[in-house]
């Protein structure tokens, strides 16, 4: 028994060793999310929050606490979705909801005034990046890229999807590999990957950008390069320029560096991650200058966790929200104080250029500042104008609309 | 310092999901857990090897699990099968009733060089800032203290041959570059805590 176990062991370990370790793993002698945490300063037991992963029911939501801008409302649209993370909405209706670590794809409909809520994918590894385009859905999990055509026709039994995952070949690594995918005016299928690591050096043309490919996989082009996490993005209504959010990396301090939002005015420009966010150079790499990358668009607030977001279109919410950015904050855990944990409004001029960031949906995060009853992950517009907000920690889907 | 963020870290948990908690019922779970004490053995304390030890473990964590079972996340046959069609209020109450239950360790026989090997490497990997100085746990950070020695070790290495992660990755991590003989020490520390 010890015999065999060793055998299998020292097999694993020759494995582990012959196979192309990349260089980020070499450096991991602590968890991923954790490298950096050591002369921080920050409070060693500063941790990722757990997540829930059961039914809460609809009478423990938080609707009560929950504040809107005057003139809006909010409600309950859907519960019962554990760790319903990232939505598209289908043709007819039907809101599609990605998940992570519960490896589920949701279809809610409406019926007569009634939310229902189907389970049409499981079992799958993160499946976070959701996106309709012509009677289909697109699901990315983790190096798997899976498509069910003509799916709101069949949403009770969806059957087997046509497997895409040779076609994109994305990266296999789990940290940071979850997607947020979405198809441009041009047609194109949008996505994202993230850095496998909290900060080292890697392939800048592999990791930490934003990329695109006709929808059947062929014809990898690089959209944006050292973004170093993004789970969110757009494209603005009228110039149809690619809009991006951006974790910052963690364990830098509890102010630095900032969450970003990126503005991506030509396909391929450099961001600067892993060297600098704005005009901060992060010490842990060799120092280059800030000004021969693009700069953010706006800071969104260090490690608050910016995600989803999404132009609103049309004048359904006033004049004052038509294409302005739309931004879930899910909330920090590498700060000492918590923050995020909102909705906000980044408000763009006639060139756009950010004028501000403004709370839009609070009430998450409790007077203390310690209790949190919902993560936000994502933002999605239906097609009567009203904002829905996926809240991840309770599985929930709020729907804000005008009073 | 260090205790005073614990307890407002653990506080902050209590404070989370209060519904959640209190509509957990022990009692309803111990009637449904009948048939996990032939693996689990009688009150949660696994007499069987590489099973581990529920009595005493943290019910997010357990909750957790269970879920990742019946979603074939992790994979597990026996669980994956045993854990089918489980609704997610049974779940909750049968990680509630194990929780509830005392651990009662069956500690391996003392090996002095071991021990401190292990106690040097939880110190140098933070073992003590997820799952706590005393290895007690927290939410979806298991109880290792005291568990089963062959469990910990077939665990460690489960999550070491990427076989296995958690509700995030950083037991996978945590672990790169051990050597076998590294992760021996782990378990055989850590099963002689109480």
């Amino acid at each position: 028994m010890a015999t065999f176990a060793s055998m299998r062991l020292a097999l694993g370990a020759a494995l582990l060793a012959a196979a192309a370790v990349p260089a980020y793993a070499q450096q991991q002698q602590v968890p991923a999310w954790a490298v950096g945490r050591e002369g921080s300063g920050m409070s060693p037991t500063l941790a990722p929050h757990a997540p829930k992963l059961t039914v809460t029911p609809e009478n423990e939501l938080p609707i009560n606490d929950l504040r809107v801008p005057d003139g809006f409302k909010i409600e309950v649209w859907a519960h019962g979705a554990p760790g319903a993370r990232m939505m598209a909405v289908g043709d007819r209706g039907t809101v599609f909801v990605g998940s992570r670590v519960i490896g589920r794809v949701y279809a809610i409909s409406d019926e007569g005034g009634q939310r229902r809520v189907r389970i049409i994918a499981q079992g799958l590894k993160q499946p976070n990046g959701i996106a309709f385009k012509d009677g289909a859905l697109t699901v990315i999990a983790i190096n798997q890229v899976l498509r069910w055509e003509g799916i709101e026709g069949k949403l009770d039994n969806p059957g087997q999807p046509t497997d895409l995952t040779s076609a994109f070949n994305l990266p296999p690594e789990e940290h940071h590999g979850w997607k947020f995918a979405g198809f441009g005016p041009d047609g194109r299928l949008y996505t994202n990957v993230g850095v496998p690591c909290n900060v080292c050096e890697f392939d800048r043309d592999r990791y930490a950008i934003l990329v695109s490919f006709r929808p059947d996989g062929s014809d990898r082009r690089i959209e944006a390069r050292g973004i170093r996490n993004s789970v969110g993005f757009d494209f603005h209504p009228a110039t149809r320029e690619l809009w991006a959010t951006n974790n910052g990396r963690d364990w830098a301090g509890n102010d630095v560096p900032e969450d970003t939002l990126h503005r991506v005015r030509r396909s391929g420009e450099d961001h600067g991650f892993p060297f600098c966010v704005g005009d901060w150079n992060d010490p842990a790499v060799p120092r280059r200058a800030c000004s021969e990358f693009e700069q953010p668009a706006a800071k969104l607030g260090p490690h608050v966790a910016a995600l989803g977001m999404r132009f609103y279109r049309g004048t359904g919410f006033g004049a004052e929200y038509e294409n302005q950015i739309f931004i879930a904050r899910r909330g920090s855990w590498n700060r000492e104080k918590k923050s995020g944990y909102d909705v906000v409004v980044a408000k763009l001029d006639g060139q756009g250029r950010v004028t501000g960031i403004q709370p839009f949906l609070t009430g998450f995060l409790d007077a203390s500042g310690e209790k949190f009853t919902g993560r936000p992950v994502d933002v999605q517009q239906l097609q009567d104008g009203s904002l829905l907000v996926a809240d991840e920690q309770l599985g929930a889907i709020y729907r804000i609309s005008r009073r | 310092m260090r205790t005073t963020l614990m307890g407002a870290a653990a506080l902050a948990a209590a404070l989370l999901f209060p519904g959640a908690v209190a509509a957990a019922d022990a009692a309803r779970g111990q009637a449904l857990a009948e048939s996990c004490a032939a693996c689990h053995g009688p009150g949660g304390n696994s007499q069987l090897d590489l099973v581990p030890s529920l009595a005493g473990q943290q019910p997010l964590f357990l909750t957790l699990q269970m879920i990742l079972f019946r979603e074939g996340i992790r994979a597990f046959p026996p669980m994956n099968e045993a854990m089918k069609g489980v609704v997610d209020r049974d779940i909750e109450d049968l990680a509630a009733y194990y929780a509830s239950l005392t651990l009662e360790p069956q500690p391996p026989a003392r090996d002095a060089a071991k021990v401190e090997r292990g106690k040097a490497l939880s110190a140098t990997h933070h073992c003590g800032s997820c799952h706590l100085p005393d290895y007690s746990g927290q939410n979806q950070v298991p109880r290792i203290a005291g568990q089963r020695e062959d469990f910990l070790l077939h665990t460690m290495l489960e999550y070491q041959q990427q076989k296995r992660s958690g509700t995030d990755t950083a037991m996978n991590a945590a672990l790169y570059g051990l050597s076998e003989a590294d992760l021996e020490a782990l378990a055989h520390y850590l099963a002689l805590q109480r």
